[in-house]
């Protein structure tokens, strides 16, 4: 990168923020695909992937996307849980690559819940 | 473009490289390749985690699961069931000795929990061969501050107002000598960081250097901009670091390349840079003149510091000194300011620099306690919840006897005492001292007697000899502790001992010999009771000192578990075991040369120690 | 200047003063063993240690490096001093119990056996106790770094690089020389200067020539000395209280002058490793005859004793006359002294010895007062004399992986046989010669040589110590081999002839000599250099040539051969002659 400007400190902090975020485990959004056996078999690996998508075309920063085991819903696969810091876990229900879309820009970048796609608010907790 | 929605921490500290961690590394792209993950999931090498009883260690982030112990065969499946679907691996997570559950996540860890990071802030976050993570995490953000907006005052003050001590042993107030330095006379200074960590067990400093090379070289800019006229500086780590050497050499060419070492730093006119000098085994070139006498090309040996080497350093100009962890703490002194690392520790420095510890000090935990590894807590925390909350307490449920801190050179502390505060002057009232960091932690299994002679033959075998006190009086106290091990002790080698280790300590020429016989002062202190057991009854209550044992066999156990099995017999060097298959067996004692082979190869348990 | 308090004695010292020497201004002795005013103070024997208070801290330091400052005070023999002080010394007792330097000092601080044993005890009175005062001499006085600590701990020790022997080392001897234990010794084996002429030992490059030189002062070799090749070292002066050296001193050139000089330059020895079939230079047990005088001499390297190269006493000694003399090879005279000092050996060696002594002779020149007897007493003492010159020294070969001793090979003339004789030394009797820079001093005094390269007196019989040339006499063996009491009788004649010159004030003189005509002389001066006699100068002031007519002979030779007609015989100018002539003839 040849010699440095205090301002370049920024732009290398920026241009490296988000894997960094990453590893602090910081994020505003979380996205939870549930990937149990029948997650997969529903097709869970392509809304992930679709999310994962969405992320890189909007350049959206602080937003982790984590896998887990089966919700136990079963038959509403694929199944994602999306949860803003501080705030009751939302469940989507059903998805495919559009709902995903919409589920993103509205939801996940402003916040908006998309009531159509919902399946509950808030989720059981183990204690 | 790669869109990575996990990282992958790979431990990559000596400790666990030497654990195939890198190969673990390897093993994990490979599989990720396999599974076609290679844009969601990064694979990072980091420095050491500190957990090293647990290593190697793989930290999943962001979901912060916490991998110990692992195999290469084990790649596999973490990628297979955790990375793609979601599960955590429950027998390779960490589980707590004499529980059932696992606790995945790291922050839930009570040995990571329980600690204060500053000097260890970038532990398993950063890769340390790349300075753009270092950057991204806050670095060199401090020097730009005192680059832009800090004059070499005013950095000076906030380091005195920061109560830093030397990490290194010595506890000396950091703004005292970097004020000495900057006063002194001359206009060619040097800073130099002591990276001979030689006291064995501890490896807080290389810990450092492998995983964030940049903190320490960080601090030596800064501090080197506060003392004024320095130009160069000089890391000297000993040679048996070739992994921090290296990862010490990159991050030098890295910072070179941004042009934050050498000439006009941040176009702010300020030069400066830093070369690295190795050791070559010897751990008296940890003490300050005998290391500048090695990197001035001389045979390392301390010489009289009655004038100081702030004053008449590196070939006779004024140079400051400091420890790894002191150069590492600075960045963030500055950054979140004086006052702030004030706030954390005992005490009170505001008036006199030597009146409390501040801040946190990390310490090498080690011997027979659950967790041991590198923890960094703050000053004040006590040595019982360092060794029981964070240790995680003694092992196979043993009891706890002493622990030494500070290194070979330091004491131990018994039972009675280990609710004191960790503080220099504290551990220092009890006769031992805070050293390096390092910490010992024995039980009702470990003859004092022995550890005092442990510690003594490796500050006697690395005494320079140059003065007589040391090279004489070390050797006279190890043949003593000897004969006492072996049975020969008598109640004047006692009062001789404590004479010779008093004399040495006033009269050596520096700090080995100065602090060599505090193991033995200690424990003739607090453990005396296991001496005269060793002198006048001539027998070793923890069944150490072989010498004083005396082996029997359990006839009941021998006949009727054992059925005569004869194996002790074979193993037998004297000859002093007597009996036939499948009958009773007898030990001689006439013959009976006490070397414990029997006693280590009955598997009937069939012989014990009177 | 600061004021300190040392044992409440206040002194006052220039400041970075050390203790050790502000307690020496007040007259308070601490004990020390590895400091030496040469150099830097080292710091390691911790003997010095001592007590410094300043305001309520009390801390112990060495006192030989820690710098005063105002208002310190020190107790140099607190309890815990000297407490201190005898866990040292018992340390340095158990580990060198025999050392005299050791002993010494425990015996003065009260120490008689250590409590404890040491597994590295050195019993050696000469051991190393690692004081460092010879490394670091060498390395900062004299600049060689020859010597350095090797090993860690325990295992330190002195060492040369690598274990060798180098050449870089100058042979300065200044470790030897602050060694306190002797350990560092100085063996010179190839010395490098020139070779003072009657060593038998080894010397030092600054040295007194003999016990019985005259002034008994010491001397420097400028071509062995350190100073004078490489400019450091000046250990000598450093050590001398007097401050009596001086490297600047030259020779001096001194005119005076004179109007009669006595020559008596003396001989050189006959060198015989010219002779290799004596063995002289090749094997250790051949002597010339001086060399063998110095080593009876009681002031001499071995005391006066009597002992081959490895100190033994001999068993048998060969004495060899006629190395050089008589000889058509070398010197065809005879060198008169050697047969008489020859008997003094033997007599000597009969005397300190009981080894068996043989002679080897062609005659025995017995010729002054109680010589023949001397001869005789000796033949009574039981000496061997064997009539023939010794043909060749031989080294006998080794038995038992032994050096042998030397074999004589002679032919002894008086029982016809041939023999060889072993002997565990031989004593050459060189030849007298004339000194080698003989030809120089000639010239310079216009004297003749005799055939024999000696000084040529001006009449063998009549007149042997005047020679051609007035006012310049010879003596002693200048003029010829002589022994003592002759060259005394010699020396005193010619000293009496100039005496009688001097007292006498004014000199008798042939009117026939010749004279410059000071207005034809054109300072030419052809004539100085033909003058036989030396007796024409050059006046520098007025150009011109002038006749010393005490000198003068008359001879005539300048008046031929100059060129301007200047010079003329007094009484024999042209002008003079011809009026004879005219008046003869007319």
């Amino acid at each position: 990168m040849g010699k440095l400007k205090i301002e370049d400190l920024d732009k290398i902090s920026e241009s490296v923020r988000k894997r960094i975020s990453l590893r602090e485990g910081a994020g505003k959004v979380k996205i939870t695909v549930h990937m149990g056996t029948c997650g997969i078999a529903a097709g869970a690996r392509n809304v992930m992937t679709a999310f994962l998508n969405e992320i890189e075309i909007h350049n959206a920063k602080d937003i982790i996307v984590v896998t887990s085991g089966c919700a136990g819903l079963c038959s509403k696969e694929p199944m994602v849980t999306i949860e803003y810091e501080n705030q009751a876990p939302v469940k989507y229900i059903e998805l495919n690559e559009e709902k995903v879309k919409k589920i993103f820009d509205e939801h996940v970048l402003h916040g908006k819940i998309v009531p159509e796609y919902a399946l509950s608010i808030g989720s059981e907790r183990i204690q | 473009m790669k869109n990575y929605r996990l990282q992958l921490m790979v431990c990559a500290g000596t400790a666990c490289v030497s654990n195939h961690s890198l190969e673990i590394k390897e093993a994990l792209e490979r599989e990720i390749k396999n599974h076609n993950l290679e844009n969601e999931a990064q694979v990072v090498q980091t420095g050491c985690n500190g957990f090293c009883g647990a290593g190697p260690i793989l930290v999943v982030q962001p979901d912060g699961i916490f991998y110990q112990l692992l195999k290469v065969t084990d790649v596999k499946q973490i990628v297979e069931e955790h990375l793609i679907k979601g599960r955590p691996v429950k027998k390779l997570l960490y589980t707590p000795p004499e529980e059932k559950t696992p606790i995945p996540k790291l922050s839930d860890i009570p040995f990571f929990a329980e600690q204060t990071l500053i000097a260890l802030r970038n532990r398993g976050l950063i890769d340390p061969e790349n300075i753009d993570d270092y950057i991204a995490r806050g670095g060199y953000k401090a020097l730009a501050k005192v680059l832009t907006s800090m004059t070499p005052d005013e950095v000076l003050n906030e380091i005195k107002i920061s109560g830093l001590r030397g990490r290194g042993g010595g506890g000396f107030p950091t703004g005292v000598k970097w004020e000495s330095c900057k006063k002194a006379h001359g206009d060619e200074k040097y800073v130099i960081c002591n990276a001979d960590e030689g006291d064995p067990g501890a490896f807080m400093d290389r810990s450092i250097i492998e995983g964030d090379p940049h903190s320490v070289i960080e601090g030596m800019i800064i501090g080197a901009y506060a003392i004024e006229n320095v130009k160069q500086g000089y890391i000297y780590v000993r040679m048996e670091y070739p992994l921090a050497i290296k990862r010490f050499q990159i991050a030098i060419n890295q910072a070179r390349e941004y042009g934050l070492l050498g000439q006009n730093i941040f176009d702010k006119g300020f030069d400066f840079d830093i070369e690295i000098r190795r050791g070559a085994g010897a751990f008296v070139c940890g003490e300050s003149t005998a290391l500048m006498a090695s990197i001035e090309g001389k045979p390392g040996e301390p010489r009289a510091k009655y004038i100081h080497t702030v004053e008449k350093g590196l070939w006779d100009k004024p140079t400051c000194l400091n420890n790894v962890e002191t150069w590492a703490n600075v960045p963030q002194i500055i950054l979140r300011g004086g006052k702030w690392f004030a706030s954390i520790g005992t005490g009170d420095v505001s008036e006199d620099p030597w009146g409390g510890s501040k801040g946190t000090k990390v310490f090498s935990l080690a011997g027979k306690v659950n967790n041991t590894g590198l923890v960094e807590v703050p000053m004040g925390i006590t040595l019982r919840d360092i060794i029981f909350r964070i240790g995680g307490g003694i092992r196979d449920g043993k009891k706890f006897k002493a622990v030494q801190t500070g290194g070979p050179s330091g004491g131990f502390i018994p039972e009675s005492l280990i609710d004191l505060p960790v503080d220099y002057e504290e551990l220092t009232k009890v006769g031992s001292m805070m050293g390096s960091g390092g910490m010992v932690v024995t039980d009702e299994d470990n003859c004092m007697v022995d550890m005092a002679k442990y510690f003594l033959a490796f500050t006697q075998a690395e005494s320079c000899g140059k003065c007589i006190p040391c090279r004489e009086g070390t050797k006279r106290m190890l043949d003593i502790l000897e004969k006492i091990t072996a049975g020969q002790g008598t109640e004047e080698d006692l009062v001789l001992l404590e004479e010779l280790s008093n004399a040495i300590v006033e009269s050596s020429l520096c700090a080995l010999g100065g602090s060599a016989p505090n193991p033995v002062l200690t424990t003739l202190k607090y453990f005396r009771d296991e001496y005269e057991a060793h002198v006048k009854d001539k027998k070793c209550p923890a069944h150490i000192c072989r010498q004083l044992n005396t082996y029997k066999i359990n006839e009941k156990i021998c006949l009727e578990i054992g059925h005569g099995c004869d194996v002790c017999k074979k193993y037998c060097p004297d000859g002093a075991i007597i009996g036939e298959r499948k009958k009773v067996h007898y030990i001689d004692p006439a013959k009976c040369g006490k070397c414990g082979a029997c006693y280590d190869v009955c598997n009937f348990n069939a012989i014990y120690i009177e | 200047m600061v004021t300190i308090k040392i044992d409440d004695i206040e002194v006052q010292v220039p400041e970075d003063t050390p203790i050790l020497k502000a307690a020496e201004k007040a007259g308070i002795w601490i004990p020390t063993m590895c400091y030496n005013d040469l150099i830097e103070p080292y710091g390691v024997c911790r003997l010095c240690s001592v007590e410094v208070i300043r305001g309520k801290r009390s801390r112990v330091v060495t006192s030989c490096n820690y710098p005063v400052r105002e208002g310190i005070s020190v107790r140099t023999n607190s309890e815990k001093i000297k407490w201190i002080r005898k866990v040292i010394m018992e340390l340095m007792v158990s580990r060198w119990p025999n050392v005299k330097v050791v002993r010494e000092m425990a015996e003065k601080l009260g120490i008689e056996k250590p409590r404890f044993e040491s597994l590295e005890k050195d019993e050696a009175p000469d051991a190393c106790i690692l004081c460092g005062l010879c490394v670091n001499v060498c390395r900062d006085l004299v600049g060689a770094s020859i010597l350095g600590f090797a090993y860690r701990g325990i295992k330190r020790e002195v060492v040369l690089p690598f274990d060798e022997i180098t050449d870089k080392c100058i042979v300065c001897g200044a470790c030897a020389h602050v060694c306190p234990t002797g350990h560092v010794k100085m063996i010179v084996e190839d010395y490098k200067g020139k070779k003072p002429e009657f060593t038998l030992g080894p010397k030092t490059a600054i040295y007194v020539p003999s016990m019985q030189a005259v002034p008994r002062v010491p001397v420097i070799d400028p071509e062995s000395c350190i100073h004078f090749k490489t400019g450091g070292c000046e250990t000598c002066a450093k050590v001398c209280e007097p401050k009596a050296i001086n490297y600047e001193m030259k020779d001096e050139v001194v005119e005076i002058d004179v109007g009669q000089i006595l020559v008596a330059t003396g001989y050189d020895l006959f060198d015989a490793s010219q002779m290799a079939q004596y063995g002289y230079g090749r094997y250790d047990n051949v002597y010339s005859s001086l060399e063998f005088e110095m080593m009876l001499n009681s002031t001499g390297p071995t005391g006066g004793k009597v002992l081959t190269k490895d100190g033994k006493e001999p068993r048998a000694v060969g004495i060899i006359h006629c190395i050089g003399s008589r000889d058509t090879n070398y010197h065809p005279y005879c060198s008169r002294v050697c047969c008489m000092y020859a008997l003094k050996f033997a007599h000597l060696v009969h005397d300190r010895t009981n080894a068996a002594i043989y002679q080897f002779y062609i005659d025995m020149r017995a010729f002054g007062k109680g010589y023949e007897e001397f001869y005789s007493r000796l033949l009574d003492e039981g000496i061997n004399m064997i009539r023939g010159k010794a043909a060749e020294v031989v080294e006998a070969p080794p038995v038992n992986g032994q050096q042998g001793n030397l074999l004589i090979r002679c032919e002894d003339t008086l029982i016809g046989k041939f023999r060889e004789i072993p002997v565990d030394m031989v004593i050459l009797c060189n030849a007298i010669e004339p000194k080698r820079d003989s030809d120089i001093i000639r010239r310079l005094f216009s004297i003749s040589k005799s055939p024999d390269g000696f000084f040529l007196e001006r009449h063998p019989k009549l007149d042997p110590t005047a020679t051609t040339t007035d006012g310049v006499y010879i003596a002693g063996c200048a003029q010829g081999p002589k022994d003592i009491p002759d060259t005394v009788a010699q020396a005193s004649s010619a000293a009496a002839r100039i005496l009688t010159l001097i007292s006498r004030g004014e000199v008798e003189i042939d009117p026939v000599r010749a004279m410059v005509m000071d207005e034809y002389c054109s300072g030419c001066r052809i004539c100085n250099n033909l003058c036989p006699y030396g007796a024409i100068e050059f006046l520098e002031d007025k150009k011109i040539s002038h006749v010393n007519e005490a000198l003068c002979k008359g001879c005539g030779t300048c008046v031929a051969a100059c060129p301007s007609s200047a010079m003329t015989g007094q009484g024999f100018t042209d002008a003079q002659i011809l009026s004879e002539l005219e008046g003869l003839l007319i």
